[in-house]
């Protein structure tokens, strides 16, 4: 029981943050009808801004944290005006290849500054955690949980109650309609490109500690979180956070009971096995036809 | 000086020449009928009046002012509402809420404007009233289109483009829903509307225009037009026997 309750715990925290990835990649594709495939790299991102702040600047963490998350911001803005803006009237490939050529670049631009040996990042507490019983909880594994909880709550009070939320599902559901009504459609889609970019950095900020920081980093989070956002449902915000939790619980058993060397494998079993059997995902398309 | 005046306006889908120099006018507190068949480039217009297509060539005057070109956000600033085809209802968002983005063009609108402008809307649409918290896409279609009427009208439009508001409506809703056209009108907005159905649209027009292939064909009171056996044959879609 003790044992099932630490990797519960564990893989929670490690599907958090699949969670956080795959919502950035619901929010965009909600928004403009394209897949970002960049998303991971927001993570990879967010990671290194921490490595050249805290390590080659020595800030402190409570004073890296909200400047890489500004950076992170800045990152998504610019991605939006130079990646998107210019195709947003071209069809869903050209878009696609734009952001897949992004990554690239993004990932190639960090290899040439800090190589590909792995950087490793202390954690974020001096504590290592609480002992609850025989489970242990780790700090940075706590910290994960906690943060993705708040974000969950904090964007469903966003887009449940505020008028700018309503503004923002209006143009995801109908941009051209959400333009007739005087919604600024390309500052909403700008907003979701920033939100979407920190959501990816805070993703990879609090992963880091656990993970070596390296260019791969990103592919390795977002291929996880792709397979969570179309297990949760593509498009839908609830299977995004949904998918990304089972996914990390689900791998973190499979490497426990199964086999480590093929943790990897259990996320993308299970992906085709929805693909299969249920390819609309846990919460796919409740949106019927229009009438 | 009318409120909306087009003048020799023409716009193209790619090499589809839609409009072809087209010109018309509106005056305040009119209700104008547009009518013709299947593609004579009603929508057309309506779009291009609204900042969705941009013309080729010619004037959208709106009061005095040449918008031609502008963005929609930008029109719907100015008081032109677009009501559009197919009603476009956002299917994800309730009912209440699609009505209060229709004064997304009015900056700084406060929380307590927005609850008494849906409940000015509700007056007008009793029926649409319970359905309050329902999601867009559970509607019927008559339900849709009294939605994306009173959500354009939240934006206080000076001018109301409705596009085919009669599309795919029960006999009786259509009613219903010209009457509500009445009293848009009494209420001091000025109507453009796009039909097909010719017969019950000149019943609440002032004047009407009948394009054909982008072009005007003819204009004219309702009775004119309607007791023009050649029009009415031709572009209208009546039956000899059918009167105003
Ligand atoms: N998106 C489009 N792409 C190409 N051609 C179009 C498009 N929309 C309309 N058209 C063409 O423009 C002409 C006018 O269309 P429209 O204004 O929609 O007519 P109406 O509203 O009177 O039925 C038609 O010939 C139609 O085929
Ligand atoms: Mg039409």
């Amino acid at each position: 029981m003790a044992i099932f309750l630490q990797l519960l715990f564990t893989g929670i925290g490690i599907g958090a943050v699949y969670s956080l990835v795959a919502l950035g990649f619901v929010l965009i594709y909600r928004a403009t009808n394209v897949v970002n495939f960049a998303q991971g790299e927001f993570a990879m991102l967010g990671a290194y801004a921490m490595v050249v702040l805290t390590q080659d600047l020595g800030l402190p963490y409570w004073a890296a944290i909200p400047i890489s998350l500004a950076v992170m911001g800045l990152i998504g803005a610019l991605f939006n005006l130079g990646v998107y803006y210019p195709l947003r009237h071209r069809s869903f490939l050209p878009v696609v290849i734009s952001t897949i050529g992004a990554s690239i670049l993004l990932t190639n631009s960090v290899l040439v500054g800090y190589g590909p040996a792995p950087e490793s990042l202390a954690g974020m507490f001096d504590f290592p955690g609480i002992q609850i019983g025989e489970v242990f909880l780790d700090s940075q594994y706590l910290l994960i949980i906690v943060v993705t909880i708040l974000l969950v709550a904090f964007q469903y009070f966003f887009f449940e109650h505020t008028l700018l939320g309503k503004k923002m599902q209006a143009t995801s559901q109908d941009k051209e309609m959400a333009s007739l009504l005087g919604i600024p459609v390309a500052r909403m889609i700008m907003l979701t490109f920033i939100y979407s970019a920190i959501l990816g950095g805070l993703a990879g900020i609090l992963v880091a500690p656990i993970l070596f920081v390296s260019v791969g980093l990103g592919s390795q989070v977002a291929l996880k979180a792709f397979a969570a956002s179309i297990i949760g449902g593509f498009g839908d915000v609830t299977g995004a956070i949904v998918g990304g939790l089972s996914l990390g619980v689900i791998e973190t058993f499979g490497a426990a009971y199964i086999s480590v060397p093929y943790k990897d494998a259990f996320a993308f079993l299970v992906l085709f096995g929805f693909l299969l059997i249920r390819p609309q995902g846990i919460f796919g398309e409740k949106v019927a036809q229009k009438a | 000086m009318p409120l909306l005046e087009l003048h020799g306006l023409s716009a193209a889908y790619g090499a589809v020449e839609a409009l072809k120099g087209l010109s018309l006018h509106v005056g305040e507190g009119e209700i104008v009928a547009l009518l013709g068949s299947n593609g004579a480039g009603k929508s057309t217009t309506l779009r291009t009046i609204s900042g969705l297509m941009k013309p080729k060539s010619g004037r959208v005057l709106f009061d005095g002012k040449d918008i031609g070109g502008l963005h929609p956000e930008s029109v719907v600033r100015l008081g032109v509402a677009h009501v559009p085809e197919g009603r476009r209802v956002f299917p994800g968002l309730t009912v209440k809420e699609n009505i209060m983005l229709g004064a997304s063009n009015r900056p700084g609108v406060s929380r307590r404007e927005l609850e008494a402008g849906v409940e000015e809307m509700f007056e007008l649409f009793p029926d649409i009233r319970r359905f309050s918290g329902a999601l867009g896409w559970t509607l019927s279609g008559g339900q849709q289109q009294m939605v994306a009427v009173a959500r354009g009208l939240m934006s206080k439009p000076r001018l109301l483009l409705l596009d085919e508001p009669s599309l795919g409506l029960a006999p009786l809703i259509v009613q219903q829903v010209f009457r509500i056209i009445a009293r848009i009108r009494e209420r001091g907005t000025t109507v453009l509307l796009v039909e097909q159905n010719a017969r019950t649209a000149l019943s609440v027009a002032d004047r009407g225009y009948v394009l054909e292939t982008g072009r005007l064909i003819i204009e004219g009171k309702p009775d004119a037009l309607w007791n023009n056996e050649e029009v009415r044959a031709a572009y209208l879609g009546g039956r000899v026997t059918a009167g105003v």
